[in-house]
C-alpha cells in the first residue's frame, strides 16, 4: 500500500488491488500447473495434457492417463476446493467474532469430525462411511456449542468461543479414549488429524462441491453485513443489522462448509487462520474483497502445500504439517515486518 | 519328523548335559533393547510379559508356566489367554503388574514402564524383536535370561530349518508376482528390509517398494497405480475398488486382493517376530505361490 494515499470511505486502493489479485490468480494457476505435472511418478507435460484430454473426452485411459486424470487431477481439484473452503470460512469466522485468532475449527468442528472419523475407523465400518461419520460429528459439535452458548435470544461471542473450546476438548477426549481401545488404528486416525488429500478423487470433489458453493455463496452474500458488524454489536444494531441472526447464519454456513471439507481432507491446520490475515494485510479489511480473495489464496496455499507434501521427500508428508511449516514462518515474518494487528 | 527312539534318547541326553553344563549363572548382567545394563539376580520364576512376541517365545522355550501375567494383546499360545491381563502398550496397568509380584517384567522399548517399575523395585528388561534377524537373536537373549539357552538354540535351529524348507520352493519359482503390502490405509506400506518385507521376499514375492523409501513409508497412491502390482495384501477388494484409479491395478482386475484384518490371527501371525515366523512365512508363501503347495 502506498503511504501517500488518502484513505477513502472504503479505505481500499483502487488499482493496486486489481493488480494484486491478478498476480495472485497467476500464482495459483502456476501452482496448479506444477501440481498437475509433478509427483512421485514422472509424467511429461505432453502426457499430462493427453491424460486430461482422454479424461474429458471419455476415451480409454492408457499408460499414465489414470495417474493424471483419476489421481492427480482430482487431488488438485480437491485441494483447491478444501483450501478455498478453509480460507473463506477463516475470514468469515474472524469477521463474525471480530477476533483475529478465530479459525474455522473454533466451534469444535475439528474435534467433532475427529470423533466421527475415529468412531468409524475403530468400529471397522466400510471406509466409505468415514467421511459421513466425520461430517455428522462436525455438525453435531457445532450445534452443541451453539446450544451451550445461547443466552436467552443472544449469542455472545465470548460464550461462543468458550463453549466451542469446551465442546472440542470433551469430544477430543472421547476420541482419545476410543482410540486407546484399539491401538492398531492409531496411525489411521492420527493421519486424519493431520489432514491428507491422498485419496482425493472425483467422487470426493463432487461431494464437497455443493457444500462449498452453497455455504460459500451465502457467506459472500453476507460480506456487507460483516463489514457493518466490524463497527461493534451496538453500532451495528442501531444501524438496523440483526446481529444475532447474522452471527448464527455465518457460523452455520461456515461450519457446514468446513465440516464438508474436513470430512474428506482431514483436519488441515493453519490455512483458515493464516490466509485471511495475509489477505487482510494486502487487500484491506473490506469483507467484499476479503472473503473471495481468502478463498483464492487458501486454494493456492493448500495446493502448493500438497505439492510439497508429495514431492519434498521420497515418501508423502501429511499436508497439515506442510501448511504449518510453510504458513507459520511466513506469518511471523509479516508480523515482525508490519507489527501490530489490523 | 520321524526319528529312531535311540537317537531321540541320545539327543535328549546331550541336551540335558548341555543345559546343565552351560547353565546360566546368576546374577546375570545383560544389555537390553533400551541400552540399559540390567542385573537379573536369580533365575526368573514369576514373569510378566508385556509384548505378544515375547510371550510366544517364552512359551516356545518351555517356560509358559512361569508367566503370571501378560498384556492385553498376548493371545498365543491359547493357554496365556487365561492369565491375568496387565493392559496394553498405551494403557498399562502398573498397579496390576506390581500386585502380581513378578520377579521380572519383560517390556517393549516403547512406552514408559521401565522407570516406574524400577522405582517400584521390580526388575524390568526391554526385549523388543522388530526385524527378521531379531526373531532369532531375541530368542537367544530370552533363553539366556530364563536359563533356557540350549532350548533357545534348538528353537532357532528348528525355525531356520523350517524356513529353509519353504525357501527352497519359493527361491526357484519362475515367476515372482509383484506385490504391494498395505499396513494402514493412510497408506503406509512396508519396505523390503522391514520384518514383513523380508518375509515377502522369502515367500517369493517382488515388493513394489524400493528399499530407499525406508521400512514403513507413507507412499503416494500414484506409485501403486503406476507399478500395478499383481497381488495386494492388506485392504479388502471393496476398499481398493473404491479408491480413485485403483481399479486399473492388475491385482484388482484379477481379484488377487487379500485382506489382512487388523488384529486378526493372520495379522498377528505376520506382525510378530517370534517362534511362529516359519508359519507366517508358510502362510504368505501359500498365498503368493499356491501352485507350489498343492
Amino acid at each position: 500500500m502506498s503511504a501517500l494515499e488518502r484513505p477513502t470511505s472504503a479505505t481500499r486502493p483502487r488499482l493496486p488491488w486489481l493488480g494484486r489479485t491478478a498476480l495472485l490468480l497467476a500464482l495459483v494457476l502456476l501452482t496448479v500447473l506444477l501440481a498437475l505435472g509433478l509427483g512421485s511418478v514422472r509424467v511429461s507435460a505432453a502426457e499430462t495434457l493427453r491424460g486430461v484430454w482422454h479424461g474429458l473426452s471419455g476415451a480409454a485411459l492408457t499408460g499414465n492417463d489414470v495417474i493424471v486424470w483419476q489421481l492427480r487431477f482430482p487431488r488438485v481439484a480437491l485441494g483447491l476446493l478444501v483450501g478455498a473452503s478453509l480460507g473463506v470460512c477463516g475470514a468469515a469466522y474472524q469477521g463474525v467474532f471480530r477476533n483475529p485468532l478465530a479459525d474455522p475449527y473454533l466451534m469444535g468442528v475439528a474435534s467433532g469430525a475427529g470423533l466421527g472419523a475415529t468412531l468409524a475407523v475403530v468400529a471397522g465400518w466400510n471406509s466409505a462411511l468415514i467421511p459421513l461419520s466425520a461430517l455428522l460429528g462436525a455438525l453435531l459439535s457445532v450445534l452443541l456449542s451453539l446450544a451451550l452458548a445461547r443466552q436467552g435470544r443472544t449469542l455472545p461471542p465470548l460464550r461462543l468461543i468458550l463453549s466451542g473450546v469446551v465442546v472440542g476438548s470433551i469430544l477430543t477426549a472421547a476420541s482419545t479414549y476410543l482410540l486407546l481401545t484399539s491401538p492398531t488404528r492409531i496411525l489411521q486416525v492420527y493421519s486424519f488429524t493431520l489432514g491428507s488429500l491422498t485419496f482425493g478423487g472425483w467422487h470426493e470433489v463432487g461431494t464437497v462441491l455443493p457444500y462449498a458453493l452453497l455455504g460459500g455463496g451465502l457467506l459472500l452474500l453476507l460480506a456487507r453485513a460483516l463489514n457493518v458488524l466490524q463497527l461493534g454489536d451496538l453500532t451495528a444494531r442501531s444501524l438496523g443489522l440483526p446481529v444475532e441472526r447474522l452471527r448464527l447464519l455465518v457460523i452455520l454456513a461456515a461450519s457446514l462448509v468446513t465440516a464438508a471439507a474436513v470430512s474428506y481432507a482431514g483436519i488441515i491446520g493453519f490455512v483458515g487462520l493464516v490466509t485471511p490475515h495475509l489477505v487482510r494485510r494486502l487487500w484491506g479489511p473490506d469483507y467484499r474483497l476479503l472473503l473471495p480473495i481468502s478463498a483464492l489464496a487458501g486454494a493456492g496455499l493448500l495446493v502448493l502445500s500438497d505439492l510439497l507434501a508429495r514431492t519434498l521427500t521420497a515418501t508423502e508428508l501429511p499436508v497439515g504439517v506442510v501448511t504449518t511449516l510453510l504458513g507459520g514462518p511466513f506469518f511471523l515474518y509479516l508480523l515482525r515486518r508490519q507489527g501490530g494487528e489490523r | 519328523m520321524k526319528t529312531r527312539p535311540i537317537t531321540t534318547l541320545f539327543s535328549l541326553l546331550t541336551l540335558g548335559v548341555l543345559s546343565s553344563a552351560a547353565a546360566v549363572s546368576y546374577p546375570l548382567i545383560i544389555t537390553d533393547d533400551l541400552g540399559r545394563k540390567v542385573t537379573i539376580a536369580s533365575e526368573p520364576r514369576r514373569i510378566v510379559s508385556v509384548l505378544p512376541s515375547d510371550t510366544e517365545t517364552l512359551c516356545a522355550l518351555g517356560v509358559c508356566d512361569r508367566l503370571v501375567g501378560v498384556d492385553d494383546n498376548s493371545d498365543f499360545p491359547a493357554s496365556v489367554k487365561a492369565l491375568p491381563k496387565v493392559g496394553g502398550l498405551y494403557s498399562p496397568s502398573i498397579e496390576r503388574m506390581v500386585a502380581l509380584k513378578p520377579d521380572l517384567v519383560i517390556v517393549s522399548k516403547y512406552g514408559k514402564l521401565t522407570d516406574t517399575l524400577t522405582a517400584a523395585g521390580i526388575p524390568v528388561v526391554a526385549v523388543n524383536p522388530e526385524s527378521y534377524d531379531d526373531a532369532f537373536s531375541k530368542t537367544l537373549l530370552l533363553g539366556k535370561i530364563v536359563n533356557r539357552e540350549a532350548q533357545a538354540k534348538q528353537l532357532v535351529t528348528q525355525m531356520r530349518r523350517d524356513i529353509a524348507r519353504i525357501e527352497i520352493l519359493t527361491k526357484n519359482a519362475v515367476h515372482k508376482p509383484t506385490t504391494y503390502y498395505e499396513i494402514d490405509p493412510t497408506p503406509y506400506t512396508v519396505g523390503p528390509n522391514s520384518f514383513i518385507g523380508v518375509l515377502l521376499s522369502k515367500a517369493g514375492a517382488a515388493n513394489i517398494i524400493p528399499a530407499a523409501l525406508g521400512d514403513f513409508p507413507k507412499i503416494s497412491p500414484e506409485l501403486v497405480v503406476q507399478r500395478s502390482p499383481q497381488i495386494i495384501l492388506g485392504p479388502d477388494l471393496a476398499t481398493v475398488k473404491a479408491r480413485p484409479g485403483w481399479n486399473t491395478i492388475a491385482a484388482v482386475r484379477s481379484g488377487r486382493v487379500i485382506a489382512v484384518v487388523p488384529s486378526s490371527d493372520f495379522d498377528n501371525l505376520l506382525n510378530r517376530p517370534g517362534p511362529r515366523l516359519p508359519q507366517a512365512l508358510a502362510a504368505l508363501a501359500r498365498l503368493i505361490h499356491p501352485e507350489l503347495f498343492r
